[in-house]
């Protein structure tokens, strides 16, 4: 910082001078679209618009009652909930089984980590169409594979099904998201005390114990810390549902995200929509407020996360 | 990926032996831990390739002939052809969707960029009335998901006359990344020492001087980062376009190919290329740069 007292009184001028001419461009931005329509949402769901009436009536909390008391809402919410707990529990065993076997792995290991991070970076489309076409009800992967292995009763159109639609989905962004977990997981494995580890093993520790008791406790931060990422990005998903099934078939993938844009853009309930995505940001304000504070922590104690 | 599992196979095969066998005397496992090893890899390989599987496929699929992807759209690598390229390229317009997502991205990704370095450097090195606040409303702009501010953000761009333009839609993929990089640029800021910045004051430079010459170079991985991780998120970005860009014109990459998957009749050849048009640059960026690519993905996962 150089806010001390030795700064000469010119310099200090000139350094607001240049302060404030650096941050006018972003604020103007930020301000322009992000705090004018976030304002705006708060007014949204406060009355009644459908995108054309220029001055919409004040309905006070109506948008609230009705969003409390609207099935659908819980349904989707439940929804975000299943896929919160799934969609953050596998890739974290998944993610942790693959670092431990990573591990230790020198040679090709960058290829394996490079393997399991891509599909990570990849855009939720391109996800979604090959995801598709593996899902596919009579050519799919996976009903050819299930027809191969002698399983071809529990072959079905993966996503056309209300009864798996979710799980299909849910297991698409569980192989997009696990090889990002892992790359967490492995970078907070190289500050793991190997000596400990070998010291348990010395001790004849087998190897879940040695997991159990000597690594995880010293990953814990990371574990909250990746926890807390899918906890915040759980609650506003869209783009892999939407793009999958859009919700359906017959809103069984309906989450507050889909539900909302549909809402809005579809029904033209635009202030029931807003209203929508306020309880989204309720849920995940906090969330996102608890993994600044973890994130703050580990960086304090330049674990290199 | 497959030739380079057997490859390292072999390869391991080869060495292993003779640098086990020097340290052999010391070790207690030695010939357990080498089986341990070989199972580790074996397993490892077969994982990654089922990581991989999707693109393969999607590799496969682009590149068969009209009939055979008609009869056999899913088998791997059946028949060789590029004409779903053609196809994709011509009839499909896709020459003008890769120019959008270029027009879209490489803008936002520069302006992201410099206003985020701009407004980190002033957040981490310099004194100005009303920076708690600002600083404040910056880290709104990372806690606050994007849903909360679509649909209100649609109508006051329709009323800016922004809705379907090419100007609206970047500043709205801009001001959606920013929070983001002025936070990821402050951390690079703060961590230089301020001897340097005292040094060449005293040498006479300007505040401006000691931002751009002196500071701004000591940067450059951070910028880089940001680049590549903002390029990929915008290139990626399927909701902004999809919002505000209703009438359909300079649609980019991802919603040109979600308005492919609801068509009525799916031609799946040419939306396999079109897919891989999509995904290679994407593909290319991530493996270059491996390593700024992870680390902007990893500080960036708060805005999911």
């Amino acid at each position: 910082m150089t806010t001390s007292s030795t700064v000469p009184r010119v310099t200090r001028r000139a350094q607001t001078r240049l302060g404030i001419v650096l941050i006018a461009p972003l604020m103007v931005l930020v301000i322009v679209f992000f705090v004018l329509p976030l304002l705006s949402a708060v007014y949204y769901s406060f009355v009644d618009f459908n995108g054309i009436n220029p001055s919409p009536p004040f309905v006070g909390l109506a948008n609230y009652v009705h969003m409390f008391t609207d099935p659908e809402m819980w349904h989707a919410l439940s929804n975000n909930i299943v896929w919160i707990v799934a969609g953050t529990a596998s890739p974290l065993v998944i993610g942790l089984l693959l670092a431990i076997l990573l591990w230790n792995v020198r040679r090709a290991g960058v290829l394996y980590r490079l393997a399991f991070f891509f599909p990570y970076v990849l855009p939720g489309i391109a996800i979604g169409i090959v995801w598709g076409w593996i899902y596919d009800p009579i050519d799919g992967w996976l009903n050819v594979a299930l027809r191969a292995i002698g399983l071809g009763g529990l072959t079905t159109g993966w996503l056309g099904n209300p009864n798996t639609a979710l799980f299909a989905v849910l297991a698409t962004a569980i192989w997009a998201s696990t090889g990002f977990v892992m790359t967490i997981l492995l970078s907070a494995l190289r500050n793991v005390d190997i000596e400990l580890v070998e010291a348990a093993r010395l001790d004849r520790a087998n190897s879940a114990q040695r997991l159990w008791h000597i690594i995880l406790p010293q990953i814990t931060p990371v574990f909250i810390m990746v926890t807390t990422i899918t906890l915040v990005g759980g609650f506003s998903v869209f783009d892999i549902i939407f793009i999958m099934t859009g919700g359906g078939p017959s809103n069984a993938t309906n989450v507050l995200g889909t539900y909302s844009y549909s809402s809005a853009f579809q029904l033209n309930q635009i202030s029931y929509g807003t209203t929508l995505a306020m309880l989204i940001t309720a849920l995940s304000i906090p969330c996102a407020v608890i993994l600044n504070r973890v994130q703050r922590r580990l960086s304090l104690q330049g674990s290199g996360a | 990926m497959t030739d380079f599992g057997v490859l390292e196979k072999e390869r391991r095969a080869e060495e292993a032996g003779p640098r086990r066998q020097t340290r052999r005397d010391g070790m207690r496992t030695s010939p357990r831990r080498r089986l341990d090893l070989t199972g580790k890899h074996t397993l490892l390989i077969v994982l990654s390739l089922l990581t991989v599987a999707p693109i393969i496929l999607l590799l496969s699929t682009a590149l068969k002939t009209r009939t055979d992807v008609k009869v056999n759209p899913f088998g791997l690598f059946t028949s060789f052809s590029f004409e779903n390229f053609v196809n994709a390229w011509t009839q499909g317009h896709f020459s003008d969707y890769v120019l959008n997502s270029v027009l879209l991205s490489v803008p936002s990704t520069l302006l992201v960029v410099v206003l985020s370095t701009m407004a980190g450097y002033a957040f981490a090195r310099l004194p100005f009335p009303g920076r708690t606040i600002a600083f404040y409303v910056v880290v709104l702009g990372l806690l606050v998901p994007f849903f909360t501010y679509m649909i209100p953000l649609f109508f006051q761009l329709r009323s800016l006359g922004l809705l379907d333009t090419l100007a609206g839609v970047i500043l709205v993929l801009t001001s959606t990344s920013v929070s983001f990089g002025t936070f990821f640029m402050r951390a690079f800021f703060t961590d230089l020492p301020a001897e340097l910045e005292q040094a060449a004051r005293i040498d006479g430079a300007s505040e401006w001087q000691i931002f751009y010459k002196v500071m701004l170079p000591l940067v450059g991985p951070g910028v880089s980062a940001l680049s590549v991780f903002t390029f990929l998120q915008t290139w990626n970005n399927f909701l902004v376009p999809l919002v505000y860009l209703p009438g359909g014109g300079f649609r980019p990459l991802t919603t040109a190919l979600y308005q492919f998957t609801s068509g009525r009749q799916i031609d799946i050849g040419p939306l396999a290329a079109a897919t891989l048009i999509t995904v290679l640059p994407v593909l290319v960026l991530f493996i270059v740069m491996q390593k700024q690519v992870a680390s902007g993905f990893i500080s960036g996962a708060v805005k999911g």
